[in-house]
């Protein structure tokens, strides 16, 4: 009995012990952290790849950087960095962010602003990038690791044979050009399509839709706090993406359902599609030694309407400091290290990413290793972002829903776009301040 | 001597009574921690205006007002009543056939038992990535048996239409959750005194009559409790729907905790805090709607 009632209380303090220690532990404010935390997810290859650099840093400065893994699935990145910048955690101190979030996590104040060291080089960059996205209320708040741009990709050997000298210019062109092959290929393919794009009910829905808006002189307008979303433009550019699953059937009934990326990555590389609307991603893998398709594919920009531009949605991740950190100074060296000319090249040569320096893409390696990047930088200089809004989230949300009913046959683009303006607006109208 | 007597008894009951708090006490903790604080922080957190890039400030009910005339919250409502309402009567039936096969007296009962229990046990985020596979339109087992029986020359879409991946989720889930009900009722069955059948059999009651003059009532608490589990558990889903619907097509599948996960992702704790209330509202209604209901206190022998 008295044994026990000895054990227990000697349980019960050092549990006592122990949450005085964790406590302690977290109040601790220390002025420069050692170590630096450093928050990144991917495919493991990638996170390999960091770890390798990680060594390497720590060779050459001495700074010890703990490599936090995150998941490969985007929305399970952000809600990881958010939970630790919402609770104001000194860990991670830098990270990576996609570039859809940057508004949202710069209007919340989690990211140091990084004007005040002079010593970076921004002329190496792509200027459009910078401006567009990395700059909040006149602030640096990021910059680019690597940057994306929604591209076509197509069957150079399709085109080809039935006769046709280059990529469609115009949405019309891709329609008459995948209607021709798809019925000339159904003959001995029963499962070939026209054209394959992402327009499953998620981020990617967004991009796609702001590609065919923009090159039809539209898209997402947004001034004096009024949003606007209904227009004649967007109305016909949301018909057009309608229509080339239901009405000339050139794109799979399962485009609105099942296609992201990689699904129609994967319809593509089988063979089973003329034109693909993909990120510079899939040209690495459409290459390689196990493809299909490996050395009949060519690399256009996105087709455009008569009246509007081609349009390429920008993409990517940026890299940036949170303004919780408590090694701002080694977090900073170890970003200009991720953008330094040698670390992006490989990052170029390595993961086949498309670095946000510009430099990389007249580097005579670079070119000799991937020859698609002269056209790459080309597109890239005419990107267009998603709106630069704190609550862009809510905004896309609304939009991918109501786009989304658009493509499955439930809703007009008339209905479905003034409804998600409605909507749009009240979120709108709930944060303006 | 009496009174000596008295006070050993009162400091015994005074000794039981606090080992019985002691044994109480993790419990206490427990809920207190991991209940209550966070459904009053849930609550005080609605009250507020909690956004990222906006800033905190007291709100009073505004959320609320805000979420009467949000559309989006409407259509993530209406999808996750309708969805209790098709999948729980389902779930229950079919728990009641799988328990009531299991109570009989078949071979490999005990390994039967067991397999039932399997789906169950799988990750609901699995399970919906195994159904997300079943259903996937260009490789998917539902479209493969399709084409080769010659149901279909073309392939299905399964989740294309509004009803069709309605259904989807609606057979993912009871696969899942049927398992679970059918243990509760076959523990509910095995309570059944066997000599109340018999006598039924003495007084000449067909099959019929017996299971509802004898089993249903006897089970009637057991079913409350099971119907219970199900409807919480149903107002909740969410796992399901991330993984096998994405909320799609055009939103038709949204799910209220859907919903409130897209305000947290977003930066709106506030707003988020403020559905998650309303779900824990409607949810403590109908517990206290099927607890009058299944009128526990009364005595069914």
């Amino acid at each position: 009995m008295i044994s026990t009632r000895l054990s227990s209380l000697r349980l019960a303090e050092s549990i006592c012990l122990l949450l005085i220690l964790l406590f302690l532990s977290g109040c601790g404010q220390k002025p420069e952290s050692t170590t630096i935390t450093f928050a990144v997810g991917g495919a493991p290859a990638e996170l390999d790849f960091w770890q390798v650099l990680i060594g390497e840093f720590q060779d050459r400065t001495g700074i010890k950087v703990d490599l936090l893994r995150q998941p490969t699935d985007t929305d399970l990145r952000r809600q990881g960095l958010i939970t630790s910048l919402k609770a104001g955690r000194s860990d991670p101190d830098v990270f990576l962010m996609d570039v859809a979030w940057l508004g949202q996590f710069a209007a919340s104040d989690w990211l140091e602003p990084l004007d005040t060291h002079n010593d970076l080089d921004l002329d190496v960059f792509f200027e459009k990038v910078l401006n567009l996205a990395d700059r909040y209320q006149g602030h640096l708040i990021a910059l680019p690791v690597y940057v994306d741009g929604g591209l076509l990709y197509y069957r150079q050997d399709l085109l080809n044979k039935y006769g046709f000298d280059k990529p469609p210019q115009t949405w019309s062109e891709l329609l008459r050009y995948s209607l021709v092959i798809q019925k000339g290929e159904r003959e001995t393919n029963p499962d070939f399509y026209g054209f394959v794009w992402q327009g499953a009910q998620y981020e990617g829905l967004i991009c796609n839709w702001l590609e065919y808006a923009g090159s039809n002189a539209g898209g997402i307008v947004f001034e004096d706090g009024r949003i606007i979303l209904h227009t004649p433009a967007n109305v016909q550019a949301t018909q057009f993406m309608h229509a080339l699953i239901h009405i000339h059937k050139v794109s799979p009934p399962n485009t609105y359902t099942e296609m992201k990326e990689e699904e129609a990555r994967t319809f593509f590389q089988q063979g089973n599609a003329l034109f693909e609307r993909n990120w510079p991603y899939a040209w690495a893998l459409h290459q390689s030694e196990d493809s299909p398709v490996r050395g009949k594919v060519g690399l256009a920009g996105l087709p455009h309407f008569s009246v509007g531009p081609s349009v390429s949605t920008l993409g990517g991740w940026h890299i940036g400091i949170s303004k919780h950190s408590d090694a701002k100074q080694k977090s900073f060296e170890f970003m200009k290290f991720v953008l330094s000319f040698e670390t992006q090249k490989r990052l170029a040569l390595e993961l086949s990413w498309n670095p946000g320096r510009r430099d990389v893409y007249t580097d005579q390696q670079v070119i000799a290793a991937l020859p698609h990047f002269t056209r790459l930088r080309g597109v890239f200089e005419n990107l267009r972002p998603r709106p630069n809004l704190p609550y862009y989230t809510l905004i896309s949300q609304v939009l991918q829903r109501h786009l989304n009913a658009v493509l499955s046959g439930n809703s007009s683009a008339t209905e479905a776009l003034s409804a998600a303006e409605r909507e749009a607006q009240t979120i709108v109208d709930r944060y303006a301040q | 001597m009496p009174s000596r007597n008295l006070t050993s008894v009162s400091k015994s009951a005074a000794h039981e009574l606090r080992t019985g708090c002691l044994f109480i006490l993790p419990l206490v903790v427990f809920i207190v921690l991991f209940v209550l604080l966070p459904v009053l922080g849930t609550f005080i957190n609605s009250m507020f205006q909690d956004v990222s890039f906006v800033g905190k400030r007291f709100y009073f009910f505004k959320n609320y007002e805000h979420l009467w005339s949000d559309p989006g919250f409407f259509k993530a409502l209406k999808f996750t009543l309708l969805f209790i309402l098709v999948s729980v009567p389902f779930e229950l039936v079919l728990g009641l056939l799988f328990a009531m096969l299991l109570d009989q007296h078949i071979p490999f009962r005990g390994l039967l038992r067991g397999c039932v229990l399997i789906p169950w046990a799988i990750p609901a985020a699995i399970s919906a990535r195994t159904w997300e596979l079943i259903y996937n339109y260009s490789y998917g087992l539902a479209n493969y048996i399709c084409l080769t029986l010659g149901l279909s020359t073309q392939p299905v879409n399964w989740l294309g239409t509004s009803v069709g991946a309605f259904s989807a989720v609606v057979v993912a889930d009871v696969w899942k959750t049927a398992p679970f009900v059918a243990i509760i009722f076959l523990a509910g069955l095995q309570a059944i005194p066997r000599e109340l059948y018999e006598q039924g059999r003495i007084d000449r009651a067909n099959s019929w009559h017996m299971f509802f003059r004898i089993t249903l009532p006897i089970l009637r608490p057991v079913v409350i409790v099971a119907l219970l589990f199900r409807t919480i558990d149903g107002l909740r889903v969410f796992d399901l729907i991330y993984v096998l619907t994405h909320g799609g097509p055009g939103g038709s599948t949204a799910s209220v905790s859907h919903y409130a996960y897209m305000h947290f992702v977003s930066g709106d704790f506030g707003y988020g805090s403020a559905i998650s209330v309303v779900l824990f509202v409607i949810a403590f209604v109908f517990s206290i709607v099927y607890v009058k209901v299944g009128r526990f206190s009364t005595e069914v022998l």
